[in-house]
């Protein structure tokens, strides 16, 4: 422990490090690269991240090429409707001892493990989806009453395929809340699909070089998971954090400053049904602090937490009908709510 | 964790760090302390010019208004400007910020400024201290505000420019008045349209109207014929509530103008007879310090309009006639020379008895009409005549009313001193005639008639 300690990262460690397995998944991974810097600005900010695409954009390459740079054991879940919560966390099954003795012994399930993958999420049942909420928020799993404790890190990144919605369940707003980030991954341009098809088709497989070695890497990500954690934020920076996820709540748009100088969104008023929860304003500050090391500062600043609120807020935003019908998304709302707040000078 | 002397490097950076806040919080709040002054100075200044022009430039209804207008923007616009300042004023936070934005410190300064008196800053707070005094160049104070000087300086200077215009236009069109009040003492004006009302009684125009009795009677009669036919009683009061504001305003405009003394000075409005010699309204201005009846200027007796109007002659050269001879012999009667100079306006004997009653100018002799000018009311209140001195063009309302200084007993006539001039060596002294011899057929008739 006092030779973890000992080796307390610095900013440029971090920044350093950072970099370099952001290298690494870029090996593999063409474009995409805001994406991959969500994904482990997640990571390092102690958070989960749903990520959303079409078919064959690279979710699950993405996913298993992170668990590769950083060296750190990896499951997938394939989520369909029939998957059940115990093949999720485990269960407890009758197995026979060497000395031929049988006994109920917990054999764990793929939540066991620092980074996991479930992909398409959204075509299990409500039921198993929540099985992975325990997991998520509090690194336990409970099995039969027994709870039994995750090794950290523990990375969840759970796919979403926006198209053949039929047969699926939308995640419920408690889980979706749990997420950190929520990353878009987009078609690739035409320089980009040019690179994957060289770089997919060809003989040679491109090589993935672990940033970590396997027996510390945990130790050395979670002390720059601590360094975040360091990262100081004025207390300005925190309210306005707040007044961004208060703008983004239609009960509350028109208050924000609850000064004269409040801001009245109508956009939000209009199309938001229910708005950010405080997690959201959790998730700026942590995801901003990520940012503010990559840029080399102890603090954070406006900058940084307008950068990571697309990626923060709008998976917490329910829109309404009115949205749907005039083809609003949330990333539309965050943008203007960044606007107005700043517009508002709070 | 840091060792002591590493504490002590750190906070000696904080220093430096704030220290440099410090500066730029100075200077921000020179600004602001420099707008709200140079802002108020411009609008009371630029309100006070376009005042003093106004009093010049415009006519005293307008002049009120307007300057009520600029009283209540002159006002709404200081408190603005005061806010203004003390809303640009800067604490250390809001400095830092300040900086941050301007010298793209990205919340460097903030959050040390914020932070500077947590007691657990954390283990980057070192680093944030030294990463941001490696900046300190960029926040210096020169750089984050350039201006030693507000740009409300500006305003300043345009409202100075406003003032130094104002005052040529006072010189402009206040030398024609200097000139006309240096050139002649005494004015005489033809009255072409001569309108008389009754005065306000707070009026203190010092103005006086002496004419003879009868004429006196008529404007009395004239007066009081356009008080019953002013109107709605609604309309009077208006129109005093009107002549109380124009009174005030004139005021005003005497005070800004620099005319208080000429406003006070005396003002005699002489009704003359339209058939006398000189057949014309003359105007006297008079100086202050000879007036002696300042304090019953402006009075009106209406309850005895027939007594003695007083002679209320301006000026000692008026009355000395290069013709009219002294002769301190005679003694002029009073009232009966009023009748007498008007209805026989030919009458030689009468004349210079008139004439005679002028030069001894005893308080006795002091009748309405007594110095013999006389009045003709026709000449006041019928078709005006053609101006005969020249004055094309020019025309003046007056405010007048008559006065009665002997019915009270403090007013006194102006008495002209008594001249004794020597007699030329070809005049001879007055003696008594010689007493011619009756004739003899006479005296026995005269005896005849003493007998009986």
């Amino acid at each position: 422990m006092s030779d973890v300690q000992a080796e307390t990262p610095t900013v440029a460690d971090f920044a350093r490090t950072f970099r370099r397995i952001q290298a690494e998944i870029h090996k593999v991974i063409i474009g995409h690269e805001q994406a991959v810097e969500e994904l482990l600005s997640a990571l390092f900010a102690s958070g989960h991240v749903l990520i959303e695409g079409v078919p064959g954009t690279g979710k699950t390459t993405l996913v298993k090429t992170l668990g590769l740079a950083l060296n750190l054991s990896f499951n997938r879940i394939q989520f369909t409707v029939d998957l059940m919560p115990a093949d999720i966390t485990g269960t407890r099954v009758i197995l026979s001892g060497e000395d031929g003795r049988r006994e109920f012994t917990f054999q764990p399930g793929p939540v066991f493990c620092h980074i996991l993958l479930g992909d398409e999420i959204n075509r299990a049942t409500p039921k198993t989806q929540s099985a992975l909420l325990e997991a998520m928020a509090e690194l336990q799993v409970t099995v039969s009453g027994t709870t039994y404790r995750l090794k950290p890190p523990y990375f969840v990144m759970a796919t979403l395929n926006p198209i053949e919605m039929e047969g699926t369940y939308p995640l419920p707003e408690a889980q979706l809340d749990r997420f950190l980030f929520k990353v878009r991954l987009n078609y690739p341009d035409e320089g980009e699909l040019t690179r994957i098809i060289s770089s997919t088709t060809g003989p040679e497989e491109a090589g993935i070089e672990a940033v970590f070695h396997a027996t510390e890497a945990p130790e050395r990500i979670e002390a720059l998971k601590r360094l975040v954690r360091e990262v100081m934020a004025a207390p300005a920076m925190e309210t306005y954090a707040a007044r961004l996820v208060r703008a983004t709540q239609p009960q509350n748009s028109r208050f924000v400053a609850a000064e004269a100088r409040a801001v009245h969104d109508e956009m939000v008023n209009r199309y938001v049904a229910f708005g950010s929860s405080p997690r959201g304003a959790q998730a700026l500050i942590l995801g901003a602090k990520v940012r503010a090391l990559l840029d080399g500062r102890a603090n954070i600043a406006r900058e940084d937490i307008e950068r990571v609120a697309v990626a923060a807020l709008a998976h917490r935003i329910m829109l309404n009908y009115a949205a749907l019908s005039d083809g609003i998304d949330a990333t539309q709302i965050v943008e203007r709510v960044i606007k107005s707040v700043r517009a508002a000078k709070v | 964790m840091l060792s002591p002397s590493q504490d002590r490097r750190a906070d000696e950076k904080l220093g430096q760090i704030l220290g440099r806040v410090g500066s730029v919080r100075t200077r921000l709040n020179s600004l602001a302390l420099q707008h709200a002054i140079f802002y108020t100075l411009a609008i009371a200044i630029a309100c006070g010019a376009a005042v003093f022009a106004g009093a010049f430039l415009l006519p005293p209804l307008v002049f009120l208004l307007g300057t009520s207008a600029l009283v209540i923007i002159g006002c709404a616009g200081l408190a603005s400007a005061v806010g203004a300042g003390w809303r640009m004023r800067a604490s250390a936070v809001r400095a830092a910020a300040i900086a941050d934005d301007r010298a793209g410190l990205k919340g460097r300064l903030s959050t040390i400024v914020a932070l500077a008196n947590h007691q657990t800053r954390g283990p980057l707070w070192s680093y944030l201290v030294e990463d941001t005094l490696g900046y300190q160049e960029q926040f210096a104070a020169a750089r984050i505000e350039r201006r030693r000087v507000s740009r409300a300086i500006y305003p300043l200077a345009g409202a100075i420019v406003l003032a130094a215009l104002a005052l040529p236009v006072s010189k402009i069109k206040r030398a024609p008045q200097i000139a006309a009040g240096s050139g002649q003492d005494d004015l005489t004006v033809d009255l072409d349209d001569l309108h008389l009302r009754p005065a306000d009684p707070g009026d203190e125009s010092g103005m006086q109207v002496t004419a003879d009795a009868a004429t006196m009677r008529r404007l009395e009669d004239k007066l009081a014929s356009e008080n019953a036919a002013g109107g709605e009683p609604g309309g009077n009061s208006l129109n005093q509530l009107v002549n109380r504001a124009r009174d005030m305003a004139g005021h005003l405009q005497s005070k800004l103008t620099g005319q208080q003394t000429a406003s006070k000075q005396r003002l005699n409005l002489r009704l003359a007879d339209a058939g006398g010699d000189q057949g014309q309204n003359e105007i006297h201005r008079a100086p202050e310090q000879k007036n002696r009846h300042s304090d019953t200027a402006g009075q009106f007796k209406r309850d005895q309009p027939n007594s003695g109007h007083e002679v209320n002659l301006p000026n000692e050269d008026d009355l000395r006639q290069p013709d009219s001879q002294p002769s301190p012999d005679v003694n002029g009667e009073p009232g009966a020379e009023a009748n007498s100079g008007k209805d026989n306006p030919g009458n030689q004997d009468n004349s210079a008895t008139d004439r005679a009653s002028q030069q001894n100018g005893d308080n006795g002799s002091s009748g309405g009409a007594a110095h013999g000018i006389g009045a003709d009311p026709d000449s006041l209140f019928g078709a005006p005549e053609a101006s005969k001195l020249g004055s094309e063009g020019f025309e003046i309302a007056i405010e007048a009313r008559p006065i009665d200084h002997g019915a009270k007993g403090v007013g006194h006539a102006y008495v002209p001193p008594k001249v004794r001039t020597r007699l030329s060596p070809s005049q001879e002294p007055d003696e008594p005639v010689a007493r011619a011899a009756v004739p003899a057929e006479d005296q026995s008739t005269i005896k005849r008639v003493f007998e009986r």
